[in-house]
């Protein structure tokens, strides 16, 4: 037996570490910069000064190489990831796509900073404002364009501003200088270098190896919206999804094995048909089309106001029965909308179960030998069939947690699935992946449960 | 099911039938999912139909003595073969022109027309406007039309349901039919054609896609279109420099150490590959994937199938390995035919009857999926409308009934036809519960 759970959760952990690296690589393809995001930068807003760019890159790990490995062109350089900015890094890749030339490249992109660098010394005597800001202005497009139409563009809209006034004329060789570069990226380039294949090797200190090593740790990272380490926030919300899917497993449990098996018994009458069409239907209603149903006939004065559309209600100061109270009443709806589906899949399950159970020569023997119906059923038949609804516990979980994201949104509770949801629209990344990441682990250990349960109640299983 | 079992089943009638007539004629007997089938082709018809049934160009129009389809020039101006004159830009199809003549469809609003004197109209009250034109199912915030919307959501819930399923059903099948067939000890290669093909998938993939990759990214911006043509091209280098480099094995083969043969477990990497998938919440990795990308329709359906091909890949590699041991398999393998003819004349034909149960739940459980990412405003561009935004309306608006009865119905039935239509292939496909 021992054995047996040592194996299964060997076998655990490959998965996980695959699924891991699917969710990092997913984060890693999100749009955006990660270190403009967590400074709360916008496109309209201020740009952010570069020295509190790069502290915050580094606080991140961001600074560190993507993976274990790359493979990539000869073209690339193995130290893309040093340049600061992804909006950059993303443009010089497709220079380098296009040139094959990285040392070319990397010095217009030097010289281009240097430039950058010599319009705040220039700034302070603040001769022009408005042209000094027209040159950053086309400067910044250097950075972010690629085709050579839009970076010739960029040098000749820059060029009569520089020449307009004798301060801002100090820039002309730097000017100079980088166009000069920038011709040389054109005329040395190197496309071939694109068709030969490198590998690089980085060693573990990457960024998917610190994300793995802090996750297992439960640091989680920081969420963009408020900045609040994310195990915190997870913990917060964690609670109300954890309580309702609690009360709703138990709920489905209690209701759903006594109506698949009643069903069950009467097979081929007409209770069973109507019982069957009823758990069929329920099994096909949308949660979101029933909770947005219940919200608009059943909470608000247009039609019945019977409860309350959204939230936990309001407890300060109540004594403990009252909150209890206020709490479940508040939790009438959302709690049926969460149970009624798991309910209807469990009950066909369980009628399948019996059904088959009730077909074996056991039972016929049982019955041949002159049992009662009860004792037939309950003593020889129901414990049999209950082996596979126990592990459906397995295909419960997962149910929950989708389950979680509609209800808890139409019903504004604070839970993961509606923090998720959030998360998604902001969009906050590391939040996202979080909950990813977490609902994959919850459901790999429920499926890990599930087998070792069905191994330790079903003596037929062999542990090998 | 194998001919056998047919046969144990119903052994004096259907003798002279054939497989497949049998399952037909066992498919029909269950009125339920007969009369599913017969909705479902209805609602393909109105999807095709749907810019002839809910549209604000008339059908047929006479204008200064001229007759024209409206309606069917508006897919030659889609299609770049025509173009509508300047002046008919930005017009009311309604109230703009003084027709001879005009048959205007049984809707005449397009999901998308603004009628600002109708906001949140009720289907059951005095709308103020002429019958022919009235909103039968009201309409919502800014005046949209819901019976409009909802005609023409039936089209996007059926592209999504059966584009996913087909890109489920390609990588489904493709793996557990390998997975099942080959099991873990009928693959044997020689070691050298492991190795080469092995360091060649990876020049293959560096040529097919890391070289091409801005190409391919590109192409996300010019539409489907210029992706599925991108991804093509891409797996065509692929497998064209996989095969040119196994052109290799053949000399090097002659070496006795390169070429004894080694077994690869293809039905564990296949195994281990599904609990990857499944391990993980398919609408939470489905809302993952689709956080990060742009949002678009076709996304969402590609995200789906992605996600959704265990289901048939277990079905038919479970399929394939109960299948394979059968004696007709045994019978042509000793008869001398090849594994290949085995696989694809025999086995394959054999083992698919259980997929389309999966591919009739699939269809259902993509349209749920869809409609709930558009219920929730993710995934799905602003401009088109299904029946999740419509149903999300409602949300914004508790007083307007119609927007939480009519689209949530219409995602209900069509999930429901879905699942009857796949229960009812499970008991004709089979027999051995019908007893």
């Amino acid at each position: 037996m021992f054995g047996y759970i040592i194996k299964r959760i060997l076998i655990f952990i490959p998965t996980l570490i695959v699924i891991s690296i699917v969710i990092f690589m997913l984060s890693v393809v999100a749009p955006g910069d990660p270190v403009e995001k967590m400074l709360g930068a916008t496109p309209e807003g201020d740009p952010i000064p570069a020295e509190a760019y790069n502290a915050e890159r580094k606080k991140l790990g961001m600074d560190l190489p993507v993976f274990y490995f790359a493979m990539s062109s000869k073209a690339y350089p193995d130290t893309l990831y040093r340049i600061p900015k992804k909006a950059h890094r993303e443009n010089l890749t497709r220079l380098i796509n296009d040139y094959g030339n990285w040392p070319e490249v990397d010095g217009f992109y030097k010289t281009a900073k240097k430039l950058e660098g010599a319009i705040y010394d220039v700034e302070k005597d603040s001769v022009n404002p408005g042209a000094l800001i027209k040159i950053k202005q086309n400067l910044s497009n250097l950075f972010i364009r690629y085709e050579d139409k839009d970076i010739n563009k960029a040098f000749d809209k820059m060029l009569p501003h520089i020449e307009s006034t004798p301060s801002t004329a100090t820039l002309l060789p730097l000017y100079k200088e980088t166009k000069t570069a920038y011709n040389t990226v054109k005329s040395k380039a190197t496309t071939w270098k694109n068709y030969v294949p490198s590998f690089i090797w980085y060693g573990f200190n990457n960024q998917y190896h610190n994300w793995a090593k802090n996750f297992v740790r439960g640091d989680f990272g920081r969420s963009y919206e408020d900045k609040r380490p994310i195990a915190d926030k997870v913990g917060d919300y964690m609670y109300w999804t954890m309580i309702l899917s609690l009360i709703s497993i138990c709920l489905t449990y209690i209701m759903a094995v006594p109506l698949g098996v009643f069903s069950a018994r009467k097979k081929g009458t007409k209770t069973d048909g109507v019982l069957t069409t009823i758990l069929f239907l329920l099994y096909s209603l949308p949660s979101f089309w029933v909770a947005t149903l219940l919200i608009t006939f059943l909470c608000q004065p247009d039609y019945l106001d019977w409860f309350p559309p959204y939230g936990l209600g309001d407890i300060e100061g109540k004594g403990f029965f009252e909150s209890l109270g206020i709490r479940a009443y508040h939790l009438v709806l959302p709690l049926f909308c969460w149970t009624y589906g798991s309910l209807a899949f469990l009950s066909r399950q369980m009628r399948g179960g019996m059904l088959s159970v009730l077909r074996q020569d056991y039972v016929r023997t049982a019955r041949a030998k002159g049992l009662s119906e009860n004792k037939v059923i309950w003593k020889h038949a129901f414990r049999n069939s209950l082996l596979p609804v126990i592990t459906l516990f397995a295909n419960v979980f997962p149910l929950m947690i989708s389950g979680s994201i509609v209800i808890e949104l139409i019903f504004t509770i604070p839970g993961m699935g509606r923090m998720l949801i959030e998360a998604i629209r902001y969009p906050d990344h590391p939040v996202v992946f979080t909950v990813v990441m977490l609902s994959a682990l919850l459901t790999m250990v429920g499926y890990l449960v599930a087998d070792i349960l069905y191994a330790l109640v079903d003596p037929r299983i062999t542990f090998k | 099911m194998s001919a056998k079992n047919k046969e144990s089943a119903q052994p004096s009638e259907n003798q002279s039938l054939s497989y497949w007539e049998y399952v037909t004629r066992q498919f029909k007997k269950n009125k339920r999912a007969l009369y599913s089938l017969y909705a479902v082709i209805f609602l393909a018809f109105i999807a095709v139909f749907a810019d002839f049934i809910a549209n604000e160009k008339p059908i047929v129009a006479k204008y200064k003595g001229s007759v024209s389809f409206p309606v069917l020039k508006g897919y030659a101006v889609d299609l770049g073969l025509a173009q509508w004159p300047t002046h008919y830009q930005n017009i009311d199809w309604k109230k703009d022109i003084e027709y001879d003549f005009a048959i205007f469809p049984p809707i005449p609003y397009l999901p998308n027309n603004l009628d600002f004197a109708c906001r949140f109209c009720d289907p059951l009250k005095d709308q103020g406007i002429k019958t022919r034109w009235r909103h039968w199912l009201g309409t919502d915030d800014i005046g949209r039309d819901v019976m409009a919307g909802m005609i023409h959501g039936t089209r996007i819930a059926f592209m999504v349901g059966i584009v996913a399923m087909f890109f489920a059903c390609i990588i489904g099948l493709t793996l557990g039919s390998l997975a099942g067939f080959f099991g873990d000890s009928e693959l044997k290669v020689s070691r050298i054609r492991l190795i080469i093909t092995f360091i060649a998938s990876f020049f293959a993939f560096f040529y097919a896609f890391y070289v091409r990759s801005y190409s391919i990214s590109d192409a996300f911006s010019e539409g489907a279109g210029a992706v599925g043509w991108q991804l093509l091209v891409g797996l065509f280098i692929f497998f064209a420099l996989i095969a040119l480099a196994n052109l290799l094995v053949i000399p090097l083969k002659k070496i006795p150490a390169l070429a004894k043969k080694v077994t690869i477990p293809l039905d564990i990497i296949v195994t281990r590959l599904i609990e990857v998938v499944v391990s993980v919440p398919s609408l939470v990795l489905i809302l993952a994937v689709i956080a990060v990308v742009e949002p678009s329709i076709f996304w969402v359906m590609a995200v789906i199938g992605l996600v959704r091909w265990t289901g048939i890949a277990r079905f038919i590699r479970a399929e394939l390995l109960r299948v394979r041991r059968l004696e007709y398999i045994e019978a042509s393998t000793a008869l001398g035919f090849s594994r290949m003819r085995a696989m694809f004349k025999h086995a394959i034909p054999n083992a698919l009857s259980p997929v389309f149960i999966t591919i009739a739940f699939g269809i259902a459980s993509a349209i749920l999926v869809e409609s709930f990412l558009s219920f929730l405003g993710i995934g799905v561009p602003p401009e088109v409308i299904t029946w999740g935004k419509l149903l999300n309306t409602a949300r914004s608006a508790p007083a307007a009934w119609w927007m939480a009865v009519f689209p949530g119905f219409a995602i209900f039935i069509t999930v429901t036809l879905f699942n009857l239509i796949g229960e009812g292939l499970t008991d004709a496909l089979d027999p051995r519960l019908k007893q």
